[in-house]
């Protein structure tokens, strides 16, 4: 019996969904890494009102980490309990690439969404364009999901692949970073003009599109590279 | 390129670099004399772009083909195209000192060349990390194809935001407008020739030097000494030696 794409793609995010449930042990180690950041950046900054530049640098940093840590799992783990070779025989490359990159989305977003309560309960800082926080946080959010995921898949056989994954991930999301922070500057802090607004919309239409291309090119060349 | 051209190309290559220097100093600039490094900061970042767009297209080929001399090609294009990226940011670096007093700023030019250095310092890290050679080529095809669209953006898309030209002390468009004209237009064009000359010149030597490699790897097996009749007909027979000796 033939199987779907979507069929295949829901395996995959289905099986990442219940390990996860069953050992939370990556939402749970991204919330605890989020608390241990923010409580930091407060204690550092304790007394002070944070400028919205410093706090959407700030936030962004901790989410990229955040990041970092966790998203590239999802291939290594495989390789690390030996599973990858079934992995391999049981799906196409393409769905398997999607099915984890969703999971990895899903999973930043939870934590994105804690980091974001944690950040501003704790730094006092105000969201004036809450809309546009949402939209810089999820665009931000899915490119950060393609492109680690496809980083920690490209890793996933090599010495060292742990630290590799964000040697390789980290230089290719900074652009995305200075991005992030242009969309959240506008959206934290007073309201600015007009000009200073369309900056911020056209930041976060940018992290949008990279997302998109990210998610479009992440699966070929994964499947071009999963079977060597 | 035989001995008479050799010759020939190194005395044009001596006559242009001394006459990039007679040529009359540049108005507008604190150092004119200094403003000639500008000659050979220019073809750097155009090299650069050359030889990224062979890297990808060698990638893209080798992951349809699998064969790995185009991951050769590949990697002789992306050491020219990190060297050439190095001495952009060197140049660039070398200028800002002279022109604005200070080696490095946090200009958006010099901060987006930066972050490119890092996405090849990543790539070299990476293909250093993984030791078998097919595994090698296809994830450093793979990862080269994904860093090229964050690369363009960093260096031809990023710096010409209207936000980040108007902050930005890096002059743009200076060619295009028509700014430089008369001998120093000449002289950009020698420089730009001589390197691109130079640049594929040293590409074919890095692919011939990879190809011979390649080839050596692959006849280990055949540089043994053949086994079919291994021993000597005689038959060895061990000899007594005397106690005197």
């Amino acid at each position: 019996m033939s199987s779907t794409w979507r069929s295949e793609i829901t395996a995959v995010l289905g099986k990442e969904l219940r390990s996860e449930i069953r050992s939370k042990s990556g939402i749970v180690t991204n919330i605890v890494f989020g608390l241990v950041t923010v409580v930091t950046v407060s204690l550092s900054t304790y007394n002070q009102q944070i400028d919205k530049d410093i706090a959407a640098s700030l936030l962004w940093v901790i989410i990229l980490f955040a990041s970092i840590l966790s998203l590239p799992r999802v291939f290594l783990l495989e390789e690390e309990q030996n599973t990858a070779d079934l992995l391999r025989l049981m799906g196409r490359p393409e769905a398997i690439f999607w099915g984890k990159a969703l999971f990895n989305l899903i999973q930043i977003l939870v934590t994105a969404l804690i980091i974001s309560f944690l950040f501003f309960g704790f730094t006092h800082s105000p969201l004036t364009v809450p809309w546009l926080y949402v939209v810089s946080l999820f665009g931000g959010c899915a490119s950060l999901a393609g492109t680690v995921t496809l980083c920690g898949a490209l890793v996933s056989r090599s010495t060292n692949r742990s630290t590799l994954a964000g040697v390789i991930a980290i230089p290719l999301l900074l652009f995305l970073v200075e991005m992030g922070v242009s969309g959240m500057r506008v959206a934290i802090g007073p309201f600015e003009t007009d000009l200073v607004l369309g900056g911020g919309i056209r930041a976060g239409i940018g992290l949008v599109a990279y997302a998109v291309m990210t998610f479009a090119v992440g699966p070929p060349l994964y499947a071009q590279v999963w079977k060597s | 390129m035989n001995k008479a051209l050799r010759y020939l190309f190194a005395l044009i290559v001596g006559m242009v670099v001394v006459w990039s220097f007679l040529l009359p100093d540049a108005k507008g600039f604190a150092y004119p004399e200094f403003a000639r490094v500008f000659f050979w900061h220019f073809p750097c970042p155009i090299l650069g772009t050359v030889f990224l767009g062979l890297t990808c297209w060698f990638s893209f080929v080798y992951l349809k083909t699998k064969d790995l001399k185009w991951d050769i090609r590949a990697e002789a294009a992306n050491d020219l195209t990190f060297m050439f990226w190095i001495l952009t940011m060197l140049s660039g670096i070398i200028f800002s000192e002279l022109q604005w007093g200070i080696w490095w700023q946090w200009d958006p030019r010099q901060t987006s060349f930066l972050l490119v250095l890092l996405v090849y310092s990543a790539m070299m890290a990476f293909r250093m990390s993984l030791a078998d050679e097919t595994r090698r080529a296809a994830n450093t095809a793979a990862f080269v194809l994904a860093s090229a669209a964050p690369i363009l953006f960093l260096i031809y898309i990023f710096p010409y935001l209207p936000q980040i030209k108007a902050s930005s002390f890096h002059p743009t468009g200076s060619i295009m407008e028509g700014k430089i004209r008369g001998a120093y237009a000449y002289a950009i064009i020698l420089t730009l020739t001589i390197t691109s000359i130079l640049s594929a010149k040293a590409y074919k030597m890095r692919v011939q030097i990879g190809l011979i490699e390649f080839a050596l790897d692959n006849s280990d097996g055949q540089l043994e000494i053949p086994r079919i009749d291994p021993a000597p007909t005689a038959v060895v027979r061990p000899i007594l030696l005397s106690d005197e000796d």
